[in-house]
């Protein structure tokens, strides 16, 4: 179902839990991968996730269709994230790179990366990056989402999203390069 | 001498190598989330502008609240009259409860203290009662009946 029909059949009540489910079936993977990446944990991406799509239900009515519904889930999905690991932040009074450590220690309990050192410390790498600057990696990097589109997601500008994202990438080659020299 | 990590020579992966999430996780999510949905939805338009106002706001609001509905049940509860809440308080005991309190303690209050001679005290002439003899007396008395006389 094209999203045209989604938000039209959505403005029926009649009809408004067909299509809403539909949505939810169209962009679920996309939401919680994306909020997946941010939180690494699959309860907290999970709790995320059901927040967004009820922030979804509770304001798609007064949607203006100034941006794609694509770009307005992945903006709701975005600040959700941002909020939530700066609450966790503030509630446990930890600085920035506790939390880095955290996610560190979450990704390291991961069986799935058994094995796999070099894409093990990239992992780590990322993890290490301020909260904005590893979201802006994510879309660009495994999203491979277009900067205009990225900028309407972040409200940031796309040349300060280019140079975010380069800045990314030489701190992540210089933290794998630097902390692991034999590789 | 080992080549340095470059990120473009890296093999790219749609998302990070976690752990996926569980088998028929997105089977069910939907269903989760529209039941999250129909149980918020009572109580969506109360709570909306609510959360929609600040957290300082909100806290404000709640102290003019708290602070208003006090200062109204001071100012809307009637005043209590001076000197009626003792009688009143009194009236509401029953007259049975009274006699035994009265009787109980150690006040020497005796039945005969306790009489009530309204018809007597009105009906008495004053001169007749001061010089009555006491055959008189004795025929008053009789004459009343003793329910009405005494409690």
């Amino acid at each position: 179902m094209e999203d045209q029909e989604i938000l039209a059949k959505f403005r029926d009540p009649a009809t408004r839990n067909v299509a809403f489910n539909q949505l939810v079936r169209k962009y679920q993977q996309k939401v919680y991968w994306h909020v997946r990446k941010m939180v690494v944990s699959h309860d907290d991406a999970d709790d995320l996730t059901q927040d967004v799509f009820v922030k979804v239900w509770n304001h798609l009515e007064n949607f203006r269709q100034d941006a794609s519904l694509y770009t307005w889930l992945y903006r709701i999905a975005t600040n959700e994230c941002l909020s939530f690991l700066q609450s966790k932040r503030r509630r446990f009074f930890l600085p920035l790179n506790d939390v880095g450590a955290e996610l560190t220690a979450k990704l390291e309990a991961d069986d799935s990366l058994a094995g796999d050192e070099v894409e093990l410390k990239l992992q780590k790498a990322i993890l290490r990056l301020p909260d904005k600057q590893r979201l802006v990696f994510n879309l660009r990097y495994y999203d491979e989402m277009p900067y205009e589109q990225m900028a309407e997601v972040t409200g940031t500008s796309v040349g300060a999203l280019k140079a975010s994202y380069h800045h990314a990438v030489k701190k992540i080659e210089q933290y794998v390069n630097h902390q692991f020299p034999n590789d | 001498m080992p080549t340095p990590f470059r990120l473009d020579e890296h093999p790219r992966r749609p998302h990070p190598p976690l752990a996926p999430p569980p088998d028929r996780y997105f089977e069910q999510l939907p269903m989760r989330v529209m039941q999250r949905v129909q149980a918020d939805a009572p109580g969506e338009t109360a709570r909306g502008w609510l959360t929609a106002l600040s957290a300082p706001v909100r806290t404000a609001l709640a102290s003019v609240v708290v602070l208003g509905g006090f200062a109204a049940s001071v100012l809307l509860s009637p005043a209590p009259a001076p000197g009626t809440s003792a009688a009143a308080a009194l009236a509401q005991v029953p007259r049975e409860q009274m006699v035994q309190y009265l009787l109980a303690s150690d006040q020497r209050v005796t039945l005969t203290d306790l009489a009530e001679l309204p018809a007597a005290a009105t009906a008495l002439p004053t001169e007749s009662y001061l010089h009555a003899s006491d055959q008189e007396v004795q025929d008053l008395l009789d004459a009343q009946p003793t329910e009405d006389a005494y409690l």
